[in-house]
């Protein structure tokens, strides 16, 4: 594996506000990163320095292994939506893979390609305001791919879309990887991020509070979270001694214990009170990992 | 480049397929000539018809408030210079009575100007009414009186005063035994024409037509700047506010962006210019026959190089103002904020137009001169200096560096503030705080 991008120390402040503090990461061909956080982490701040729309403070961002313009190289999808409301989508299309130094002519097949696989092919013609927001979150993505790019950088993209499409995307983010792209994908959509990335970029305000690769940062939690199925209700599993912090859900909880808990000492407390249907003690999810570091104090002031 | 080009076409396609640029491509000339011609036609023939009653204490003027017929289809040239002002016009409806050995004309016209406050639609309703009295041939302190319901008709006023007093004074001439025809050719009014020379020895008649043209070109000149200025600076909000700018920002310098967006907007002018330039050739023909049926030879006042002159200082004035608008569409996050930002500048930008009528009046007076050489007031001043007058060689040349140097500076100054203000979504900031902008990056 090699480093396509080395972000080193950067640092962006807006006034008296440290947005992005101090970061540093890597992001290694063929691989998916997920950068998490918070909304106002820092890290559309952190992206809108890699894509070269804000000038780093200090720091310095780095581009390896290829002589093309770092700007080309990147395929950018901003977290709102950035088109031309009276565009037509193809006309639109052709424009975005333009302004990235390709030749409308050659990539007009391979926009009618991907028009075709996100059925919107018959919407070509259609201007962009007419479109629904999925459809246009949907002609903003195939801009970001349009121009055959090494880095994608994606920016909350499954933010306006229904489940079917999210699948779309999830599945061409796979393919992308396959193909031997980067994808650095920035969501606050923990489950998201666990099912697609290979590594994490934990940011809190403006500062790395965790990362590595996906496995290895569940491990080093330790398997002390509890996951359970069950009917009945489980209110009752918040307050148990044993019990550090819990999630609880419809027929479900996980459960994170407090150091040197014996989770079969739950089990017992659990008897006759729910019916289980599953009993697993497992690395914590990612969501859990997200709330212990980052979100704890916040719920706790909330609470 | 290619990037730039990107830009280019993108903007010059999308405002040429609005409906905005159809409109003021083949529309706007014809308003314009329409907006200034019509009116002066108006003031000059249609009264509208308008009902006056004149009560004559004389009793002796009877004939000269009878309709004297004027032709059919009038001399527009005369319309547009005010027309023969001894001839009752036609769209003047007069009622006479005469109220010759009435005692008291107070009374007499009392039922007259009742009826000034009738409907307007109502058939005995009246615009005006005019008292003449007993005493008009001989009373040195006779004055007549003119009532009318708006203190503004002018015209009508004068018009009624001049009948009155030409054929009282004919009146008086022709008691006195001189013979009616001789008083016509004593008192006739020697008509005038304005002629202007010019440097190459060619004349120019008619001012006024001059005056109007001067008007019409300087509004074909400066409304389209402030138009696509205006379509500019709502472009780049709309970028800003839709966050394309960042797509945008992330695939060029936003040096290229600018340079690509005026240069897309200017193709848009210039585009227009082309059309407007080709339609007067092409009904060049057409146009100036009829114009010369109705009474001037456009050919006159319209020298061919004013052509090029015009396509010259409209893309320089064009570039100018645009500019200007993108520094405020830069600066702002909504159409609003923009819109406060350039308000009072707008004004500033106008001035030349507030004063157009001193500029085409005397277009080689200090202030035109200072104006057509100032930056940013320079394009449309010195345009209309070419139009009407012939200013040296060296002014139009000076005037033309002025505005590139100007637009090269605005220029520099906007893509510095595109820079910083294009991505910042905060509050509009202030002109000092745009000032700072300017220095860093």
């Amino acid at each position: 594996m090699s480093v396509v991008l080395s972000v080193r120390d950067v640092v962006k402040t807006f006034g008296p506000v440290r947005a992005v503090d101090g970061i540093s990461f890597t992001v290694q061909r063929g691989t998916i990163t997920g950068l998490l956080g918070r909304n106002g982490a820092g890290k559309t701040t952190t992206i809108r320095m890699i894509t070269g729309v804000f000038f780093p403070d200090a720091g310095s961002i780095e581009w390896l292994g290829s002589e093309r313009d770092a700007r080309d190289r990147i395929g950018y999808l901003p977290e709102e939506r950035g088109l031309y409301r009276q565009m037509k989508v193809k006309e639109h299309l052709l424009f975005l893979a333009e302004i990235k130094g390709c030749r409308g002519s050659s990539v007009a097949p391979s926009a009618e390609r991907w028009l075709k696989r996100f059925e919107l092919w018959d919407k070509r013609d259609a201007k962009v305001e007419e479109l629904s927001k999925g459809n246009q979150q949907k002609v903003q993505l195939i801009g970001t791919l349009l121009h055959d790019p090494d880095l994608i950088i994606l920016d909350e993209p499954q933010s306006g879309l229904d489940p079917v499409n999210m699948l779309l995307v999830r599945d061409l983010l796979r393919e992308l990887k396959e193909e031997g792209r980067t994808i650095l994908l920035s969501t606050h959509m923990m489950a998201e991020a666990e099912r697609m990335a290979d590594d994490i970029i934990l940011i809190h305000k403006g500062k790395i509070v965790l990362s590595g690769g996906l496995d290895e940062v569940r491990n080093s939690f330790g398997r002390n979270t509890l996951q359970i199925d069950y009917e009945g209700d489980g209110a009752f599993l918040e307050q148990l001694p044993q019990v550090k912090r819990a999630m609880i859900v419809n027929n479900g909880a996980e459960l994170s214990l407090v150091d040197g808990a014996d989770p079969q000492q739950i089990l017992e407390a659990t008897m006759g009170r729910l019916r289980i249907r599953r009993f697993e003690l497992a690395a914590p999810s990612l969501e859990e990992i997200f709330i212990e570091q980052v979100g704890a104090e916040t719920m706790e002031s909330i609470r | 480049m290619s990037k730039m080009l990107a830009v280019i076409k993108r903007e010059y396609l999308q405002a040429v397929r609005k409906k905005m640029f159809i409109f003021m491509t083949l529309f706007f000339p014809v308003l314009m000539a329409a907006l200034f011609i019509v009116p002066s036609l108006m003031v000059a023939r249609g009264l509208g018809g308008k009902k006056v009653a004149v009560i004559d204490g004389t009793g002796a003027l009877r004939d000269s408030f009878a309709h004297h017929i004027e032709p059919a289809a009038p001399d527009p040239k005369k319309a547009l210079s005010g027309g023969n002002r001894g001839q009752l016009p036609q769209s003047l409806d007069v009622e006479y009575a005469d109220a010759h050995g009435q005692s008291d004309l107070v009374k007499t016209s009392k039922p007259y100007l009742d009826r000034l406050y009738l409907d307007k639609k109502s058939e005995n309703g009246l615009d005006a009414v005019l008292v003449i009295p007993s005493n008009a041939f001989e009373g040195s302190d006779a004055r007549m009186i003119f009532y009318s319901r708006s203190s503004t008709d002018l015209f009508t006023q004068e018009r009624l005063a001049s009948v009155a007093n030409r054929s009282i004074q004919r009146k008086r001439l022709t008691g006195r035994g001189i013979d009616p025809n001789v008083v016509d050719t004593l008192t006739r009014e020697v008509p005038f024409d304005s002629v202007q020379l010019s440097r190459s020895g060619q004349q120019k008649k008619g001012s006024e037509a001059n005056f109007i043209i001067g008007f019409i070109f300087a509004a074909l000149l400066i409304i389209p700047s402030f138009i696509y200025g205006l379509e500019t600076m709502r472009g780049i909000v709309q970028e800003k506010s839709e966050r394309i700018v960042e797509v945008l920002i992330s695939s060029m310098s936003p040096r290229q962006l600018l340079t690509g967006k005026i240069l897309g907007v200017a193709a848009v002018g210039l585009t227009q210019v082309t059309v407007w330039l080709s339609l007067i050739a092409a009904v060049g023909a057409f146009g100036a026959a009829s114009a010369l049926m109705a009474g001037f030879d456009i050919s006159q006042f319209l020298r061919p190089i004013v052509f090029v002159y015009f396509a010259l200082f409209f893309i320089l004035g064009y570039l100018t103002f645009v500019c200007i608008y993108a520094i405020a569409g830069a600066a702002c996050n909504t159409d609003k904020e923009a819109q406060q930002l350039v308000a009072p500048i707008q004004m500033v930008m106008m001035l030349p137009w507030f004063i157009m009528f001193a500029i085409i009046t005397n277009p080689d007076s200090p202030l035109s001169v200072a104006l057509s050489l100032a930056p940013v007031y320079g394009p449309i001043t010195m345009f209309v200096r070419t139009l009407v007058s012939e200013p040296p060689v060296w002014h139009i040349l000076l005037s033309i560096a002025v505005s590139i140097a100007t637009i090269a500076v605005f220029f520099y100054v906007t893509a510095k503030i595109f820079r910083v203000g294009i991505l910042s979504y905060g509050k509009r900031p202030t002109i000092p705080e745009l000032w700072r902008w300017t220095k860093v990056a």
